[in-house]
């Protein structure tokens, strides 16, 4: 019975389910950082999900997918930045103007660019490289985790990392975590808040972008509608759980993806699958209780 | 450095808040610059500061012109400042925070730590400094915040220190540790501008003071040459009224007995604290900040549950009861943070006059409310208590600091109740409405309400308060009565701690 679990496909979906939700993650732990409330993740991510086959189809090279991903991202990030640091728009408005943006304009651009509907394949799509290491190749469980993953997925984990550092060590890390708990402070040392968040704003579209990619060309090479389907909720929730840290969020999200992966399976044991589809959040919610419930011990505060 | 501002004139809208004012500070001076809120002295300092680019007028540094275009310019310039409200960031340690916005970084914009570290170690000794640079600044007790945001200064070398309001969060030993490292910047020839509404700080430590009413310069002199008495007029433009006291006839009994109460706090030591209040008393409770006051204030009115003891209001034990249950039940309250805890800053005037009477027959029909009644309430409130404001619409985010309390303390005076609780009613805000804020207290007293009164103005209490207790790590002293040495003892208690104030054998200090 145990074999039915852990098979070889549960650990390399791991990796599929979880990089566009790190990926988009990453992009939302810097916006959170940076205190401005992004929860548009989701239409960031299906826009890039879509010009990421856009490209890839025109350039004839996953290359260009990924690329034009990343301005699919940008694009919305511009235009968040226009509507919320400019104009001084709400940041809810905004991020809810913008996921339904994102699912309009990718539906809209689908049917109007490749004159179809739903679902769109075609064998000129090219999918991103897949990297093999061969030295992990006699270690079973290494070769199934990182071995044949799109190059996205290594970008992701060593994105984690450098993110870590970056908000610790670097200059730029140091502006974003003071503009998002003391902007007058950033202010008066003579930073410009809003650049700053701006910043911030453009490498979120960048990762949400390339979650889309990883999304549409990596292991399927085809753009549906609404491909997303909640993945960009699911990274705001994960970021918003780890109070924006990386390390913990890569964890959660490794945590997410396992229990996904899971439901997968334990669907085949009979339970209905509206039952397991609810796992992972779930899970997500247990953990968040356990945090707050652990924070709400140990905080010295005594309120009521 | 010697800095002078010449002619500047800042407009905010219609309101003129600084009218062509001249000030001139050298190099090695203690510069103060007093007057009320609203006198323009923020104003003027965050147009030295370049946080304040809309103006006109001149700033000349050592004679030659100067303009900013953002505080960068004027921090490079070498001119630093404090704020009144620290601009440091509380999650962020007190290296990362004073590294912020003088970060030395390598090739790769990363922050060499270990060098500002060193730097920072090698200024915290001259000075003989003692902070922990890893600490995060949430930690940090707000005198020792205040040394990060002047370390933040030495760092940057700056040769001009403006200060806003330094002293208003220290106790009295820290604010002579501060002073002393003010002549010591002084010695070093920098300029220190200290902006202040506190007289007898200016007759301490400052070398000239410049006074500002209105946005207007009202004098400029050297302390010498000047006085206590003169300043004094010249911030407020009129004599302050002195504290008139009467006896109203009421009948004398015990509104408040606090018995056996234990708190919740942060301190090893929970002591059973014990107190009782008369009608027509004020009772004082002294001490540093911090020390327990505000988790006693919020057991007293219900936000925070006691761990034991009672609370007897006109002998009915009310520990049980939620705040809205003893609010009915006769207890007032004025918060010491008027804008977290007193006003809902984005409503009306009346709203907020009206907000804890909504179960008034007079302002509310069932679950209606009765407007009218409550504006021509919030109409008289405003008159009695000379609030300035545009009338009971106007949003309560528009007013002056002074104004707000006024409203805060307006609304709960007027109800009526047997018993009122003000925390730190005076915090921050001039001194004309602090004078009237404490003889509306003084009438309260007289109408034979029972008075508690928690401050961290040492003059507030001996002023008003007819016994004190000084809280200190959240036990409560002895009951000082009001008499000789009334605010030595307070004082001495404040500092060092009634414990080892008294000895085993030792005597009362009330003897």
């Amino acid at each position: 019975m145990i074999e039915n679990f852990l098979d070889p496909e549960f650990f390399s979906s791991i990796a599929r389910l979880t990089t566009p939700i790190l990926l988009a993650a990453l992009g939302g732990l810097i916006c959170h950082r940076a205190g401005v409330f992004n929860i548009a993740l989701e239409g960031f991510i299906l826009l890039g999900a879509f010009m990421a086959v856009l490209g890839s189809y025109l350039g004839d090279s996953a290359f260009w997918g990924a690329l034009s991903a990343i301005l699919g991202g940008i694009f919305l990030a511009i235009v968040f930045s226009e509507f919320h640091l400019r104009r001084r728009g709400d940041p809810i408005v905004v991020s809810i103007a913008i996921n339904l943006l994102g699912l309009g304009l990718s539906t809209y651009l689908l049917r109007s660019i490749f004159d179809v509907s739903g679902v769109f394949s075609h064998p000129n799509i090219h999918k991103l490289a897949t990297i093999n290491w061969p030295l992990l190749d006699s270690f079973w469980l290494l070769d199934l985790i990182f071995n044949d993953q799109s190059i996205l997925f290594y970008i992701a984990i060593l994105s984690t990392i450098a993110f870590h550092y970056f908000l610790k060590y670097h200059k730029i890390g140091l502006w974003i975590r003071v503009a998002g708990e003391n902007q007058e402070a950033l202010r008066s040392s003579g930073s410009n808040p809003v650049q700053v968040k701006f910043f911030a704003l453009l490498i979120c579209g960048i990762f949400c972008g390339l979650a889309g990619a990883q999304l549409s060309i990596s292991n399927v090479g085809l753009f549906v509608e609404n491909m997303s389907a909640g993945r960009g909720w699911i990274a705001v929730v994960v970021v918003l759980l780890c109070a924006g840290r990386p390390i913990p969020l890569f964890f959660l999200i490794i945590l997410f993806g396992v229990v996904d992966s899971l439901s997968l399976r334990i669907q085949g044991l009979g339970l209905p699958q509206q039952i397991t589809e609810m796992m992972p959040y779930i899970v997500s919610i247990l953990v968040l209780v356990f945090v707050s419930f652990r924070r709400f011990r140990f905080s010295s505060k005594t309120h009521l | 450095m010697h800095v002078s501002l010449r002619g500047i004139t800042v407009d905010f809208g219609n309101l003129r808040a600084v009218d062509k004012v001249s000030l001139e500070a050298n190099a090695g001076e203690i510069h103060a610059v007093v007057g009320e809120n609203g006198a323009g002295k923020s104003t003027i300092m965050s147009v030295l500061y370049g946080s304040n680019t809309d103006f006109s007028g001149k700033i000349l540094c050592n004679g030659k012109k100067v303009s900013w275009s953002s505080p960068k310019d004027a921090i490079k310039a070498g001119i630093g400042m404090v704020h009144q409200h620290f601009m440091l960031v509380g999650n962020l340690t007190v290296l990362e925070n004073i590294a912020l916005g003088n970060e030395s970084i390598n090739q790769f914009g990363f922050i060499k730590f270990n060098t500002i570290r060193a730097n920072i170690l090698g200024i915290v000794s001259r000075y003989k400094i003692h902070i922990d640079l890893d600490e995060l600044v949430d930690n940090l007790s707000v005198a020792q915040r205040q040394i990060v945001e002047i370390i933040k200064l030495l760092y940057r070398e700056s040769m001009v220190l403006i200060l806003d309001e330094p002293t208003a969060v220290l106790t009295p030993n820290e604010r002579a540790i501060f002073f002393q490292s003010l002549k010591n910047f002084k010695a070093e020839n920098k300029t220190i501008i200290l902006i202040t509404h506190k007289i007898d700080e200016v007759m301490d430590i400052a070398d000239h003071v410049t006074v500002l009413r209105n946005g207007k310069l009202i004098s400029s002199s050297q302390l010498e040459i000047t006085n206590k008495e003169k300043i004094s007029q010249e911030i407020v433009g009129e004599e302050i009224p002195r504290l008139n006291i009467k006896r109203g006839a009421y009948e004398s009994k015990k509104i408040l007995d606090v018995k056996d109460l234990i708190i919740k706090t942060n301190f090893t030591t929970k002591q059973a604290i014990n107190f009782s209040i008369n009608t027509g008393e004020i009772i004082g409770i002294a001490g540093v900040s911090g020390n327990g006051q505000t988790e006693l204030v919020e057991t007293l009115i219900g936000i925070r549950r006691a761990s034991n003891g009672e609370i007897n209001l006109l002998d009915k034990n009310v520990i049980n009861a939620n705040t809205q249950t003893r609010r009915m039940m006769g207890i007032s309250f004025v918060p010491q943070d008027r804008q977290r805890d007193g006003l809902a800053l984005g409503a009306s005037v009346w709203e907020n006059a009206c907000i804890t009477k909504v179960n008034d027959k007079k302002f509310s029909w069932g679950s209606f409310l009765r407007k009218k009644n409550m504006k021509a309430f919030s109409r008289s409130l405003i008159q009695e208590f000379n609030i300035k404001v545009n009338g009971p619409d106007a949003l309560v985010r528009t007013m002056s600091g002074g104004n707000m309390q006024k409203l805060v303390v307006a609304r709960e005076l007027s109800s009526q109740c047997p018993l009122i609780i003000v925390e730190n009613p005076t915090w921050g805000i001039d001194i004309g409405s602090i004078a009237f804020i404490h003889q509306k207290i003084m009438d309260i007293k007289s109408a034979g309400v029972a008075i508690l009164l928690v401050s961290n103005e040492l003059d507030e209490i001996t002023s008003l308060s007819d016994g004190a207790f000084v809280m200190y790590e959240g036990t409560l002293s002895k009951r000082i009565s009001k008499g000789k040495n009334f605010r030595e003892l307070i004082g001495r208690h404040m500092l060092s701690g009634f414990n080892t104030y008294y000895s085993p054998t030792g005597s009362s200090p009330n003897e």
